[in-house]
């Protein structure tokens, strides 16, 4: 399966300021990945210098098979992005917006957009400087489905939408990559949502990527364990493969990054303690990731 | 067949259980227990996505686990059945599943309590103990 999107070892900063250092990242076609990271993790910077809205410092990144910042015409109308904070053409009706938007694209569905429009009861007689925030963001993913690209990229697509709108976009991101081969990279912190549409999850931290692979693999193998030593003090726990420890006489709570049955037994024997394995969801897995 | 497949499953993305294997435990578990009869189809993997809304790669692994372990079968073309002679899960494992089943919600409500294995092992024991003489 071709590479959608590729970086390797790429670093940006803003003047002395480091954000990416060292990111590498391969997404295979058909994949839905979601990009999880805290506020200031890096998440806009990597998108934008995905699309070649930002220049990198250093490494390689190529969309599309194509390097980002000399993107030809083709490869831009195979792109759908909705980025974060942006109120185009604010004298413009919504309804005008979306006119002028797919008079760009020769292969623009009218179809799928009212049908968007419906689905989401967006009122096209408002001004874009009027609408809500919530508005804006329905309008602005409606202009990124249209053209029915091969490529989705989301910053942050439900921070502002309502429970109900946060359902409707799932629902349609979920449409779309069951009717056609569709890869969808979006950044978020909302874990639930990622949790329901991603296949895959990258984690961004300290300016790299933390952990790449599904969000099955991650629930499975990060897990909290609980250790009781009956018959004495537990000594520290900072091992390999230890995310966080707590120890306190006889009691120790890990969270670890490579859970197995074996693992298990290991810690069992090693320390002859008695140990409860606790499943964690990835918001929990998140949190402990940057404790 | 209009299937409603929230009608079968019931999902939470929040649990520490992947989805996949909320799925795969509560097919196993719903033969277990006569939700699914033998020669039943489940929903197709598009409903249970879509009624779900969960990522549809999620509830093909899920079918696709369950075939390996033999608990239901593909049929070309139409979909995954429980299977008429449901040979993997005979009647003591289904006693074994209504087990597990209860163990579970024990244990769940232990931790609940922060009580450790030790201590709900010792109840049980003590509660056994009891009824036997009783």
């Amino acid at each position: 399966m071709r590479n959608i999107i590729y970086l390797q070892d790429v670093s940006k900063g803003y003047g002395r300021k480091v954000v990416l250092d060292g990111v590498s990242l391969a997404v295979p076609e058909g994949m839905v990945i979601g990009l999880l990271g805290t506020n200031g993790a890096g998440k806009t910077t990597l998108l934008k210098c995905l699309l070649g809205l930002l220049k990198v410092d250093a490494g390689k990144a190529s969309i599309l098979g194509e390097d980002p910042w000399h993107l030809s015409a083709a490869v831009k109308a195979g792109i759908g992005y909705v980025p974060q904070g942006y109120r185009p053409y604010p004298w413009l009706q919504a309804g005008r917006l979306i006119e002028y938007t797919a008079s760009f694209y020769p292969q623009w569905n009218t179809a799928l957009a009212a049908q968007l429009v419906k689905d989401w009861k967006l009122d096209l007689s408002v001004r874009v400087d009027t609408l809500s925030e919530g508005e804006l963001q329905k309008l602005l993913i409606i202009l990124a489905l249209g053209h029915e690209p091969p490529l989705l990229v989301f910053d942050e697509p439900v921070a502002s939408l309502d429970p109900v709108a946060r359902r409707e976009f799932l629902k349609t991101i979920l449409d779309v990559v069951a009717e056609r081969p569709c890869t969808v990279l979006f950044s978020t912190h909302i874990t639930s949502d990622l949790e329901r549409i991603a296949d895959t999850v990258a984690v961004l931290r300290a300016g790299t990527i933390d952990f790449c692979g599904g969000i099955d693999v991650l629930k499975e193998s990060v897990k909290r364990v609980r250790l009781y030593c009956p018959t004495g003090v537990l000594p520290d726990m900072g091992q390999e493969g230890v995310i966080n420890s707590y120890v306190r006489g006889q009691q120790a709570i890990l969270t670890v990054r490579d859970y197995s049955d074996a693992r298990r037994e290991s810690l069992e024997k090693t320390f002859g303690a008695l140990v409860d394995v606790e499943d964690l969801n990835l918001e929990e897995i998140f949190l402990e990731m940057n404790r | 067949m209009d299937h409603n497949a929230r009608l079968y499953f019931q999902i939470s993305p929040a649990s520490g259980v992947p989805i996949y294997r909320q799925i795969y435990d509560q097919v196993k578990i719903g033969i277990a227990l006569g939700k699914f009869v033998a020669g039943e189809f489940l929903p197709s993997i598009r409903d249970v996505s879509k009624s779900l809304e969960v990522n549809p790669m999620t509830v093909s692994k899920a079918y696709s686990s369950l075939e390996k372990s033999g608990i239901i079968e593909l049929v070309r073309g139409q979909g995954m059945r429980i299977p008429v002679k449901a040979e993997g899960i005979t009647m003591p494992d289904r006693d074994q599943e209504r087990l597990t089943l209860l163990i579970k919600e024990v244990i769940n409500s232990a931790q609940q309590l922060s009580l450790d294995e030790a201590s709900v092992v010792q109840k049980l024991r003590a509660i056994w103990e009891e009824d036997r003489h009783a």
